[in-house]
C-alpha cells in the first residue's frame, strides 16, 4: 500500500479524532437498537456493508487492533458480508481509525465517560446499565484482591479449592461499582489479612469491583486473551519439502522472488492464515498500515454468439447475469443465456483446492519454513 | 390432542385473532406462527404460483422499516390479513394485501444483544414478542398497545431475547439466547393470559440427574451453556415440542467440560403439558466448534422400507443430516449434507464422533465446516410432494485455536479465524439423507431461509441477493429478483381474495410478491 495514502487516512483519523473527546465514538445512546455507526470518514461504507445484518452497537464497543480487525472483516466475508475490495478496504480504515484497542491508559476511564453514556457492554451484550471499567481503578483494585482474596480465589480469580469463581459469581455480575460486593463482604466473609469481615472503605470496595468485572470482561470475545499465541510448531524443512512437493507450491512461488523476505512482512500466525485463505486479506502485516484485504482478481472471459471475446475482472457472476470490468476500465453486463460462454479465472483455487488435502502437519510445517524466508 | 380445549374460545373471537384450529396444517389464507405451522415445514398448499407461470410473479408492495440497525430475520406472521413482524425491540402490524402500516410499537431497551429477532407469537387476540433486554412482552394484536411484560434471562449474565414465541394451545414456547459468558440454557413455557411461568426444562442436568455422567463436575453443569435459539416444532398427537439446544460452554475452550456435554447440541422432545423430556438425540457431543444444534427440527410423515413413520429431521449446523423417529428419537439416518472432516464416522446412535485432532489447538487446526456452519438458523422446507428436504447449505474452511491456555478457561478462550466457504441450495432425500439435487451459486455466504410450495417451486436466495425460484423437483432455477440486500429471513406465502402473495425480508425491507389476477 503506498505510504501516502496511508498518510492521509492516518491525518483524516488523527483529525477526527482530534475533534471528539477521548471515547466519544464510544457512545451509545441509551436503548436504541438501531443505532447507526458514528460519523466518521467511511462511516456510510461501514454502514452500507455491516448494517445490511446487524446494528452498530455490535461493532462500535469493540476495540482491535487494524490487524484484528482485519480478521473480523475476513470473518464477516465467510459470513455474508458484501462489499468491494475497496469498500472492505475503507470498513477497515474506518474500524482501525475509530475504535482502537481500549487498553491504553486513559482510553475508557470513568473521567471521559459517564456511566449513562457507557455503550453496550463489551460486545455489544449486557445491561445498558452495567458496570463499565476503569482501567486505573482495577489495577489499585488488584492490589487489594491481592492482599485480601487471591489466596481462595486464585491469581485469575476463577476459583481453587479454597474459594468459589468469581468470574462466574452472581454477586460479581449483578454488582455496579461496589453496590453489591460491599455490601456482601462486609456483613460476613473471611478476609485474608484477618477477621470475619471486609473493613475496606467504599472507594475500595469500589476498586475491587472494577478489577473483579475488570476480569469478567476479559473472558469475552473482545477480551485481551483473543490472539494466536504461537503456530510455529513444525518442522521447517519438511515444510520445504511440501512446498516443493506434495504442494505444488513452488509453481507459482519461489522464496528467491516473490516471498523472498515474507517474514519480515507478516508476523506467523499472519503467514498461516494467509497462506491458507489468501482472498482473505493482507491482516498481520508488519510495519505501519499494510494491512488492507487483498484485491481478488478473480477474471473472466465472455463470450457471446458472433461477438468477440471480452475479458476483465470478474464484478458479478450469478445464475442469471455476468458483469465484468475490462482493462481499459469499461464495465460490460450480459444477461446469461445457453449461448453466451462464461470462462472464468480465478489466480487463488490452487489454494483454495490444497485445503481439501492439508493435514494440520502440513500446515505447520509450512508457516515454520516460510517463517525461515526473512 | 389438546387443541379442543381452546377451540370454543378462540373461535369466538372477532377479527385479528388466531384459530388455532389452523395450526395442525398450514391453512391457504393464514401464516400463523413462524414456520407457518408446528411442522416446520414451511410448504405451502398454494400452486396459484408455480413452476408454469412463476415467470408471471409481479411485485406487489414494498414496506421499509428505515431502521439502520440490522436486518429482518423475523418470518412474518399473517392472520386475519394483517401481517405481523420484528426487528429487535420493534414490532410492526402492515396490511398483508397492501404493505400498508396499521401500527408499530417500540419497546424501549435496557440493553442486551440487538443482533436478531425472529418474529412473533400470536394466540387469540394477543401478540408475543421477545425482546434483547430478557422480556416476553404481549400486545394487543388489533392495536399494539403493550399488555403486560415478563422477564424471562438475566441480563447481567449476558442472556438475551431473540427468538419468535411459539404459541401451542395454552402454552406461549419461549428459547433464550446469549454466549458470551458461561451459562445455562433453557426453555420455558409461559401462560399466554398472565406471562407466568408454566414450566422450567433446563438443557444442561443438575449433578445426579441423567445426562449428568456426561459432565466432569456440578460447576461444569452450571455454566453448561445450550442455549435455544430457535423456534420450536410440535406434533399435537404425541404433544412433543421439538427443539436444538445450542453449543456447550465455555463454547471453544472445552477442556474443563470433559465428556458429551448433555442435553447440549441435541435435538429435544419435552412433553408440552410439562416440559418432561421424553428422548433426546445429540447432534455434536462435546462440541468445541459453536455448532449449537438448534436448526429447525422439521417433521416428516414418511416411509421408511415401507412403514409408515412420524420422523422428523434436522440439516444441523455441524455438517450432518439426522433423520430420527419422533416418537422414541431412534435414529435412522446420518449422513454427511457437506464433506466435513471433524469427525470419526458415527457411533451405533447415528451420532457423530469428535475427532479430538480437530479440536481448536493452540497452533490452529484447519476444520470444515466453519463456525458459521453448514447451516444456521434460517429455516430449512421439507416438500411432501417431493420427498425433498430443501438447505441453503454452506461449506467453508476456518482456523480454530486455543487462545487461553489457562487450566480453567472461560467464556472466548478461543476462536476461528479467516476462512473460505462456498455455498448452494441442496435438496436431501429424507429416507436415505442422499442428496437428489445440489445447486451451487457463485459466491457465498447466503443465509436465507427456504419455503417450498404445492406449485413444484423453491425459494431461496443466492449470494448475489436474488430471491431464486426453482424447481421443486430438479433444482433448476425458473425466476429471480434482485433485492439489493441478502435474503435475511425466511420467505412466506399466504392467499387471500383469491390471490396468492410471496414475501421475503431482504435487508430493513419486506418485499411482497403477488400473482395478480388478469
Amino acid at each position: 500500500m503506498p505510504a501516502p495514502k496511508f498518510l492521509a487516512a492516518f491525518l483524516l483519523a488523527a483529525a477526527y479524532l482530534c475533534a471528539q473527546k477521548p471515547g466519544q465514538l464510544r457512545t451509545i445512546p441509551s436503548g436504541k437498537p438501531s443505532m447507526q455507526f458514528p460519523d466518521a470518514p467511511g462511516r456510510d461504507t461501514a454502514q452500507k456493508v455491516c448494517g445490511t445484518c446487524h446494528g452498530a452497537e455490535v461493532v462500535v464497543s469493540k476495540g482491535l487492533t487494524r490487524q484484528d480487525w482485519t480478521q473480523v472483516i475476513a470473518s464477516m466475508v465467510t459470513r455474508g458480508a458484501k462489499g468491494s475490495d475497496d469498500e472492505f478496504a475503507q470498513v477497515l480504515d474506518y474500524l482501525t481509525a475509530n475504535f482502537p484497542p481500549r487498553t491504553k491508559a486513559g482510553d475508557f476511564g470513568p473521567s471521559q465517560l459517564k456511566p449513562q453514556q457507557r455503550p453496550s457492554g463489551a460486545t455489544g451484550v449486557g445491561s445498558d446499565d452495567k458496570h463499565v471499567v476503569d482501567a486505573e481503578a482495577a489495577s489499585r483494585g488488584k492490589t487489594i484482591y491481592a492482599a485480601e482474596c487471591v489466596n481462595c480465589h486464585g491469581t485469575t480469580s476463577r476459583g481453587t479449592d479454597n474459594g468459589p469463581d468469581l468470574t462466574r459469581s452472581l454477586v460479581v455480575l449483578h454488582d455496579r461499582y461496589g453496590s453489591s460486593i460491599g455490601p456482601f463482604l462486609r456483613q460476613s466473609h473471611p478476609m485474608q489479612s484477618g477477621g470475619d469481615r471486609a473493613k475496606l472503605s467504599a472507594p475500595q470496595l469500589e476498586d475491587l469491583s472494577h478489577f473483579l468485572h475488570q476480569r469478567v470482561d476479559d473472558v469475552l470475545r473482545s477480551g485481551p486473551y483473543n490472539k494466536v499465541l504461537n503456530v510455529l510448531t513444525g518442522d521447517a524443512h519438511a515444510g520445504a519439502a511440501f512446498f516443493n512437493g506434495a504442494g505444488k507450491c513452488g509453481t507459482c512461488h519461489s522464496p528467491a522472488k516473490d516471498l523472498a523476505g515474507i517474514a519480515k512482512k507478516y508476523d506467523a500466525p499472519a503467514l498461516q492464515q494467509r497462506f491458507l485463505f489468501p482472498q482473505s486479506g493482507g491482516f498481520g502485516r508488519r510495519g505501519p498500515g499494510a494491512a488492507r484485504p487483498n484485491a481478488v482478481t478473480v477474471t473472466v472471459t465472455v463470450t457471446a454468439p458472433s461477438q468477440p471475446a471480452v475479458s476483465g475482472v470478474l464484478v458479478n457472476l450469478d445464475d442469471f447475469n455476468v458483469a465484468l470490468r475490462d482493462s481499459s476500465g469499461d464495465y460490460h453486463s450480459w444477461t446469461r443465456t445457453p449461448s453466451l460462454k462464461i470462462a472464468k479465472h480465478d489466480p487463488l483455487a490452487a489454494h483454495a483446492d490444497l485445503l481439501e488435502i492439508y493435514t494440520d502437519k502440513n500446515i505447520h510445517d509450512v508457516v515454520a519454513y516460510l517463517n525461515t524466508l526473512k | 390432542m389438546r387443541l379442543p380445549v381452546l377451540f370454543a374460545l378462540i373461535t369466538a373471537l372477532h377479527a385479528q385473532s388466531l384459530d388455532p384450529a389452523k395450526l395442525a396444517h398450514l391453512p391457504t389464507d393464514s401464516w400463523p406462527t413462524y414456520n407457518g405451522d408446528f411442522s416446520g415445514r414451511r410448504f405451502s398448499p398454494l400452486s396459484k404460483i408455480n413452476a408454469a407461470n412463476v415467470n408471471s410473479l409481479s411485485l406487489s408492495w414494498v414496506y421499509r422499516v428505515n431502521g439502520g440497525g440490522g436486518a429482518i430475520k423475523a418470518t412474518p406472521l399473517v392472520v386475519d390479513g394483517v401481517m405481523y413482524f420484528t426487528v429487535p425491540d420493534k414490532v410492526w402490524a402492515i396490511d398483508a394485501r397492501t404493505g400498508r402500516e396499521i401500527w408499530n410499537y417500540s419497546w424501549q431497551s435496557k440493553g442486551g444483544m440487538h443482533i436478531g429477532n425472529r418474529g412473533v407469537g400470536i394466540y387469540g387476540k394477543w401478540l408475543y414478542f421477545e425482546t434483547p433486554d430478557c422480556n416476553l412482552v404481549s400486545l394487543n394484536l388489533s392495536d399494539g398497545k403493550p399488555r403486560w411484560h415478563k422477564s424471562i434471562c438475566d441480563l447481567d449474565q449476558l442472556y438475551f431475547g431473540s427468538v419468535a414465541p411459539v404459541v401451542i394451545n395454552n402454552h406461549v414456547i419461549v428459547g433464550v439466547s446469549g454466549d458470551d459468558l458461561d451459562v445455562p440454557g433453557y426453555l420455558e413455557s409461559r401462560d399466554p393470559e398472565t406471562g407466568d411461568l408454566q414450566w422450567h426444562f433446563s438443557v444442561v442436568p443438575k449433578p445426579g440427574e441423567p445426562g449428568s455422567e456426561t459432565w466432569p463436575n456440578a460447576e461444569a453443569m452450571a455454566h453448561g451453556g445450550g442455549m435455544t435459539w430457535v423456534p420450536s416444532t410440535y406434533d399435537p398427537e404425541l404433544n412433543f415440542v421439538y427443539f436444538g439446544t445450542g453449543n456447550p460452554q465455555p463454547v471453544i475452550a472445552g477442556k474443563r467440560r470433559i465428556g458429551d456435554n448433555l442435553f447440549t447440541e441435541s435435538i429435544v422432545a419435552v412433553n408440552l403439558d410439562n416440559g418432561k423430556m421424553v428422548w433426546h438425540f445429540q447432534s455434536s457431543p462435546h462440541d468445541t466448534h459453536d455448532w449449537d444444534a438448534v436448526q429447525t427440527p422439521v417433521l416428516i410423515d414418511g416411509e421408511v422400507n415401507g412403514q409408515k413413520r412420524k420422523l422428523i429431521a434436522q440439516a444441523s449446523r455441524n455438517g450432518y443430516f439426522f433423520v430420527l423417529d419422533r416418537a422414541t428419537g431412534q435414529n435412522l439416518v446420518s449422513k454427511e449434507f457437506v464433506k466435513t472432516n471433524w469427525s470419526k464416522g458415527v457411533d451405533a446412535k447415528g451420532q457423530p464422533i469428535p475427532n479430538p485432532a480437530k479440536e481448536p489447538q493452540i497452533d490452529g487446526a484447519l476444520v470444515t465446516p466453519n463456525q458459521g456452519g453448514a447451516a444456521n438458523w434460517p429455516p430449512p422446507s421439507f416438500s411432501p410432494d417431493t420427498g425433498l428436504f430443501y438447505i441453503n447449505a454452506s461449506r467453508g474452511f476456518s482456523v480454530y485455536y486455543i487462545y487461553d491456555i489457562d487450566q480453567k478457561p472461560e467464556g472466548w478462550g478461543g476462536n476461528d479465524r479467516g476462512g473460505r466457504a462456498e455455498s448452494m441450495l441442496e435438496a436431501i432425500d429424507y429416507k436415505d439423507g442422499k442428496i437428489r439435487w445440489s445447486h451451487k451459486w457463485e459466491g457465498s455466504g447466503i443465509r436465507s431461509g427456504v419455503l417450498s410450495t404445492a406449485g413444484n417451486l423453491v425459494f431461496a436466495g443466492d449470494p448475489a441477493n436474488n430471491l431464486v425460484a426453482l424447481n421443486a423437483t430438479t433444482g433448476d432455477p425458473l425466476w429471480h429478483c434482485n433485492l439489493g440486500n441478502a435474503m435475511s429471513n425466511g420467505p412466506m406465502t399466504y392467499e387471500l381474495d383469491g390471490t396468492q402473495y410471496l414475501v421475503v425480508g431482504a435487508g430493513d425491507t419486506l418485499y411482497g410478491f403477488a400473482m395478480l389476477s388478469k
